[in-house]
């Protein structure tokens, strides 16, 4: 009897203690849902996956870090140095650091880490294709000895497809490293996760190596972290409406407005690395004429875009790369600006007289092409706008639409005149990427191909050896594009993030390209 | 009884085959292709040359095929071109969770849906008939994707009984099986209904009248017994309609399983997962078609005759 009574009362106060420390967890933790565009990434491996999501950033720390302006500051290289050459960069590893396994991390695993991108099989091999061997100099230096002068290096390896790995786990695992298992140095240890359901990560208490961008060095703030993957933005909203989880990692701009009408959700917004445009197909008349292009690109109205489309969140477009980029800040006369009187000379030069019903004509055929877009609403209402603003220095655009996922393969055909769409890239290399001459079709749909932009494109892409030498040559590289009007430029949005104010407060600035490890450092659960 | 069973297993042969050639090829037919979502920015034109002789995508299509059967049969699901990974594992990820999701739709259809039947036959053309035809109407025709953001607006948004999405525990399935389910019930309730009435005007139940039992007797332990012929043969072939059904349901209520993984897969054109989850499905299908005509040939002791 009595045994009973104190076993029952043993298991009780066991439970209520249990009760107890479940509450003080509770406090600690928070729900985040991944972004859209990431559910379903199945591994954390970054050397083989195809895709990683946010929590990956916090699993493993990378060599350098990004600051908002997208210029580079240490992390686990405390300094580095390039060659004059470009052919070997030196980098000075923080001491100290150790993997989540316990393994240390320092120039030996450095140089393990590196070879992996050579001896596994996967896409991501370019990352570390200009590396042509590591030397390891002492326990904490290791020179990068290059195949030739890479100096978009240090945007390489702050990338999270160069998260450092450990090397001795990563081999022992096989497959199973970043599915069952996973070892990083990074602010967060993986303690389960679930393909397309959910992530759980728990504090690296040791952690004290954070990012020279987040003010909080380590360990983090939160106890555990939970990521959501949910493929429906309105089911994550009414996951956050009603308390269920903390924070939304993306928020589309149609959501935007029910957040701001809940007293305890509030929306976050940093600068974008989306650009919207508007390619114009070069080889098709009556684009063939550059006057035709020239017009057709400053009739578009980007602050009347802004303003009715985008509820003026966000920024208007007037080069090819988002503001943050140092390639962007070309001429002022290269920007690509609405001046309808300038389109509708220009039109009229080109022998496209105003006709009948505000519809231009030439030899008896009217001024009319096709606008292709895809199938999202939010696309769907932009193309409807940039086809009325056409039609006001009478172009009559017809509007054709293609299923999103299928859209790319309609552009390979080449038969595109004009289209809207969107890219979203924190380099300027994406310039080669769209107009590059040997990639007609797609990605480049304007199916550009000029010998003097593929001379500045080489020059761009291979022929700088330093990090100045490259911003100066994308800088004449894109200049030159844009003088071409191949597109024309029009939104730049912002990145949308949601979250319960009541749960969480977010540091004052987040010194990042992204809501990344920085901004998880400095993170704070409401008691 | 054997040897009916063993034709019935050959039949299948030439339809798994036929659809497995549907598979393969409408995929193949859509525009798109899964090395798009694999090239990064920056990659040359060459390395894409490069992937599809990796990958296998270089060879005609009945070529690809007939690697592809070959290795299906041999029990090789491939390994996923975007994802990267054994198709088996993903597979043996998804499938408890829709199996689950699948069978407690089934077990609800089932059970509600029957003793509904059975209120409405034995209390025909009264009020408790017409208020349970008419609920079954409205359940039977509303799209499951509507239903599902329904009963999440009243039962999570308003009244916070259940988690809005999710996997975790049985609270978070209880929306989704409802979901799935109420469309079986109302189908169950109304072939229920319908034999109960008709095996009731039978001869033999005459003869069980004038033999002096006792009418609810009756109808529960004889009549209902015929009537459950068609409701399983019914139920059987739903098992693979379940499955399939489960692909929306999945998506909003974010459940992992095999419906979020086809969609997913679908959209980056990842080839090895989506054969593999549309072979899933329609193997689902047939086995379930098989097993109601084993069912039915057990239950009916004509047909039982008839094979022996």
């Amino acid at each position: 009897m009595t045994l009973s009574f104190r076993k029952s009362f043993l298991a009780a106060s066991v439970s209520l203690a249990a009760l107890f420390s479940a509450q003080t967890l509770a406090a600690q933790e928070a729900v985040f849902v991944i972004g859209t565009a990431e559910v379903g990434a199945p591994t954390y491996n970054p050397i083989k996956a195809t895709m990683l999501n946010t929590a990956t950033a916090l699993i493993f720390d990378r060599m350098v870090s990004q600051a908002a302006d997208l210029s580079y500051h240490p992390w686990l290289a405390e300094s580095w140095e390039e060659a004059a050459d470009g052919m070997s960069w030196t980098f000075k590893l923080k001491e100290g650091v150790t993997f989540h396994n316990g393994e240390p991390f320092n120039a030996d695993t450095v140089k393990a880490w590196i070879e992996l991108f050579k001896t596994t099989e996967g896409e991501n091999a370019y990352m570390a294709e200009a590396i042509a061997s590591v030397e390891v100099v002492d326990a904490s230096t290791v020179k990068f000895v290059m195949s030739r002068p890479e100096p978009n290096l240090l945007y390489n390896l702050s990338s999270t497809f160069m998260s450092v790995v450990e090397p001795k786990s990563f081999a022992a695992l096989g497959d199973n490293y970043g599915v069952t298992e996973v070892y990083g140095t990074g602010p967060y240890k993986l303690e389960s996760f679930a393909v397309g359901q959910e992530t759980v990560l728990v504090r690296n208490e040791d952690y004290k190596w954070g990012p020279a961008v987040a003010a909080n060095a380590g360990p983090a703030k939160v106890e555990r972290l939970t990521f959501r993957e949910i493929p429906e933005d309105s089911t994550a909203f009414l996951e956050l409406k009603t308390g269920g989880v903390d924070f939304l990692l993306s928020v589309p701009a149609d959501l935007m407005g029910e957040v701001q009408k809940e007293a305890n959700l509030a929306v976050l917004t940093m600068a974008g690395q989306d650009v919207w445009y508007m390619p114009i197909n070069v080889t098709k008349a009556p684009f063939d004429d550059i006057r035709v292009r020239e017009a057709a690109a400053k009739a578009i109205n980007q602050e009347e875009i802004l303003a009715s489309v985008f509820g003026g969140v966000g920024a208007v477009a007037d080069t090819f790369l988002i503001s943050a980029l140092p390639e962007s800040k070309v001429a002022d006369s290269a920007k690509i600006k609405f001046d309808p009187a300038r389109a509708n000379a220009l039109l009229d030069e080109a022998g496209w007289a105003m006709g009948d019903g505000g519809v231009r004509m030439k030899d008896g055929q009217p001024l009319k092409v096709t606008l292709w877009t895809q199938s999202d609403s939010i696309f769907r209402r932009l193309t409807e706008v940039v086809q009325a603003q056409l039609k006001a220095v009478g172009i009559e655009a017809e509007i054709t639409t293609f299923d999103s996922s299928m859209i790319r393969d309609q552009y390979k055909t080449g038969e595109q005149q004009l289209a809207v769409r969107s890219y979203n890239w924190d380099n300027a290399d994406i310039v080669d990427w769209f107009f590059g001459g040997d990639r007609l079709g797609y990605p480049n749909v304007s199916m550009y191909n000029d010998p003097k932009a593929e001379e500045l494109r080489t020059a761009a892409m291979t022929g700088a050896k330093n990090m100045d030498e490259r911003v100066a040559n994308f800088t004449a590289y894109h200049e030159y594009v844009l003088t071409q009007f191949p597109m024309a430029p029009i939104y730049q949005p912002v990145q949308a993030f949601a979250y319960n104010t009541d749960r969480l407060s977010l540091p004052a600035t987040i010194n990042a390209p992204s809501f990344g490890t920085a901004a998880f450092m400095d993170l704070e659960v409401k008691e | 009884m054997l040897p009916w069973l063993v034709k019935r297993l050959l039949m299948l042969v030439p339809v798994f085959l036929a659809v497995s050639v549907v598979i393969f090829s409408i995929l193949h037919f859509i525009p798109g292709d899964p090395i798009d979502n694999l090239l990064k920015i920056g990659s040359s034109p060459e390395a894409r040359a490069e992937m599809e002789v990796r990958y296998g995508l270089d060879k005609p299509l009945p070529v690809q095929y007939g690697i592809w059967l070959g290795n299906v049969l041999q029990g090789d699901l491939g390994t996923a071109i975007v994802a990267r990974r054994p198709v088996a594992d993903l597979i043996a990820q998804a499938l408890p969770h829709s199996l689950r999701l699948g069978g407690l739709a089934l077990l609800f259809s089932t059970v509600v849906g029957v003793v509904l039947g059975v209120v409405a036959a034995l209390n025909r053309d009264r009020w408790p008939d017409r208020a349970i035809m008419g609920g079954v109407l409205v359940g039977s025709t509303m799209p499951s994707f509507w239903l599902g953001l329904i009963l999440i607006l009243i039962f999570s948004v308003s009244l916070g009984w259940f988690p809005v999405s999710g996997a975790r525990g049985w609270q978070s399935l209880v929306l989704p099986v409802l979901t799935i389910g109420l469309g079986g019930m109302a189908l169950v309730a109304r072939i229920t209904r319908v034999s109960m009435i008709e095996a009731s005007g039978r001869d033999f139940v005459t003869l069980l009248h004038a033999k002096g039992l006792s009418p609810l007797r009756i109808q529960l332990r004889h009549v209902l017994r015929h009537a459950l012929i068609p409701v399983v043969t019914i139920l059987a072939l739903r098992i693979g309609w379940i499955l399939g059904g489960a692909v929306t349901v999945e998506v909003v209520f974010a459940r992992p399983g095999l419906g979020t993984l086809l969609i997913k897969s679908l959209s980056q054109h990842d080839y090895p997962v989506v054969q593999a989850c549309l072979l899933m499905l329609a193997m689902a299908v047939m086995l379930g078609t098989l097993l109601g005509d084993i069912l039915q040939a057990l239950m009916d002791p004509r047909v039982r005759a008839a094979l022996s």
